[in-house]
C-alpha cells in the first residue's frame, strides 16, 4: 500500500524555528545567526562587536561549539550575557537546540542576540533557527572557490562578511572573483570586507547591525 | 554530514505517517531533494539505514529524487534551469529570480505493509 506524506524533512525543525521567533520578536530582539568555516574569525567578530556596540546597542550570544566552552570564555570578559551550546557531535546548530539555550538567557535585557553557528559551511545553512537574518563569513585564507562549493550558505545568506582582509596580498585569493561568484549565487547579497584584527569594516558591519535593528522595531537606540 | 540529522527526520516522518495508517512495515521510502541541498546520495542512504535499524522502517528502500535547480524571472517571467548556481536570467539578465525547484527537501509518499 501506498501511503502520500508531503512532508518537508525539516518540518518539525522549522516549527520550532517560526516559535523562537516569536520569542524574539515579543523580546524586540533582532537575531543573527553567524556561519562560516571553523577558523574564520566568527568569536573574533563578537569581541570587536561587543566592544563597538557598548552603550549602543546590548548585545547577547548563544555560542554553538563541538566540544569545548573556549569560545564562551573568550566572550566573557565582554560583561556579555553568553549562552554555550555545545553541540556533542552535531556540526550545526538546530531550533530546538537554540530553544533549549533561551531559558538560560535574559532576552528582554537584550537588543540583538547573535547566534554563532558551529564553524561548517554545509550543514548550518539547512537548519533555521528563528533569526531575522543568516550572515556568513568567509575568510580570505580559505580560497575563493567557496561559493559555487556551498552555494546554498551565500544563497540564504542575507550579509557576506569577507574577513582578514589585511592578509589578502599575501594570499592568492582573488578578491573580486568571490564577490562576483557571491553575487551570482545571491544577487542580492550584500558584502563588507572587514578585519577583525585590524579593524578594518567594523564600524560598516554595526551599521549594518543598527540599520536591521531600527528597521525592524521603527525605533531609535536607547543611547 | 547533515545527512545524518535529515536521514533521522526522514525516518521519523516516514514512521509516523505508517503508524497513523496502522501499517505493519515500511517497505520504501520517496524522498525528493533539491540540487541546491547538497545533499550526498550514498551517505543519506547510508544514514537512513542507520536511522531505520530496529524501526518498522529497517530495511526499507529509500528512494532519492534529485530535482534540478529552476529559476523564474519575476521581471520577464523566464523559466530556465540555473545553471552553476548562476541566478541571472538568461534572456533579460534580471536578478530578481524566483526558486521554482532545487531547494525542496521532502518526503512525497511511502509504501508499507
Amino acid at each position: 500500500m501506498k501511503i502520500n506524506v508531503m512532508t518537508d524533512v525539516l518540518e518539525a525543525n522549522d516549527r520550532i524555528a517560526a516559535a523562537n521567533s516569536e520569542v524574539f520578536k515579543k523580546h524586540r530582539n533582532l537575531v543573527l545567526n553567524l556561519m562560516s568555516s571553523p577558523g574564520a574569525g566568527k568569536t573574533t567578530l563578537l569581541e570587536k562587536t561587543a566592544e563597538a556596540l557598548k552603550g549602543k546597542l546590548r548585545l547577547g550570544v548563544i555560542a554553538g561549539d563541538i566540544e569545548t566552552t573556549r569560545d564562551a570564555e573568550r566572550l566573557q570578559k565582554y560583561r556579555l550575557p553568553v549562552v554555550q551550546l555545545t553541540t556533542g557531535s552535531a556540526c550545526h546548530l538546530d531550533a530546538n537546540m537554540v530553544a533549549s539555550a533561551l531559558p538560560h538567557i535574559d532576552l528582554s535585557k537584550l537588543d540583538i542576540l547573535i547566534i554563532e553557528n558551529v564553524g561548517n559551511l554545509v550543514c548550518p545553512a539547512e537548519f533555521k533557527l528563528g533569526e531575522d537574518f543568516k550572515i556568513m563569513m568567509l575568510s580570505v585564507t580559505e580560497g575563493d572557490e567557496k561559493p559555487l562549493k556551498y552555494p546554498l550558505m551565500f544563497r540564504e545568506s542575507a550579509l557576506l562578511l569577507i574577513n582578514k582582509i589585511d592578509l589578502l596580498k599575501y594570499t592568492n585569493f582573488n578578491l573580486e572573483e568571490v564577490k562576483a561568484n557571491a553575487r551570482k549565487v545571491h544577487p542580492a547579497l550584500e558584502i563588507i570586507d572587514i578585519s577583525c584584527t585590524a579593524g578594518r569594516g567594523i564600524s560598516e558591519w554595526i551599521e549594518w547591525i543598527s540599520q536591521r535593528y531600527h528597521k525592524k522595531f521603527g525605533i531609535k537606540t536607547r543611547a | 554530514m547533515h545527512e545524518m540529522a535529515i536521514a533521522r527526520n526522514i525516518v521519523n516522518i516516514a514512521i509516523t505517517a505508517a503508524e497513523k495508517e496502522g501499517a505493519k512495515k515500511i517497505t520504501r521510502v520517496n524522498v525528493v531533494a533539491g540540487e541546491l541541498r547538497g545533499i550526498i546520495p550514498a551517505q543519506l542512504i547510508f544514514s537512513f539505514g542507520l536511522m531505520a535499524e530496529n524501526t518498522i522502517a529497517s530495511g526499507a528502500y529509500l528512494d532519492l529524487e534529485i530535482t534540478p535547480l529552476i529559476g523564474k524571472c519575476k521581471q520577464c517571467g523566464e523559466v530556465f534551469v540555473v545553471k552553476d548556481y548562476c541566478y541571472v536570467c538568461p534572456k533579460c539578465r534580471g536578478e530578481d529570480i524566483q526558486t521554482v525547484s532545487g531547494i525542496e527537501l521532502r518526503v512525497k509518499d511511502i509504501e508499507v505493509e
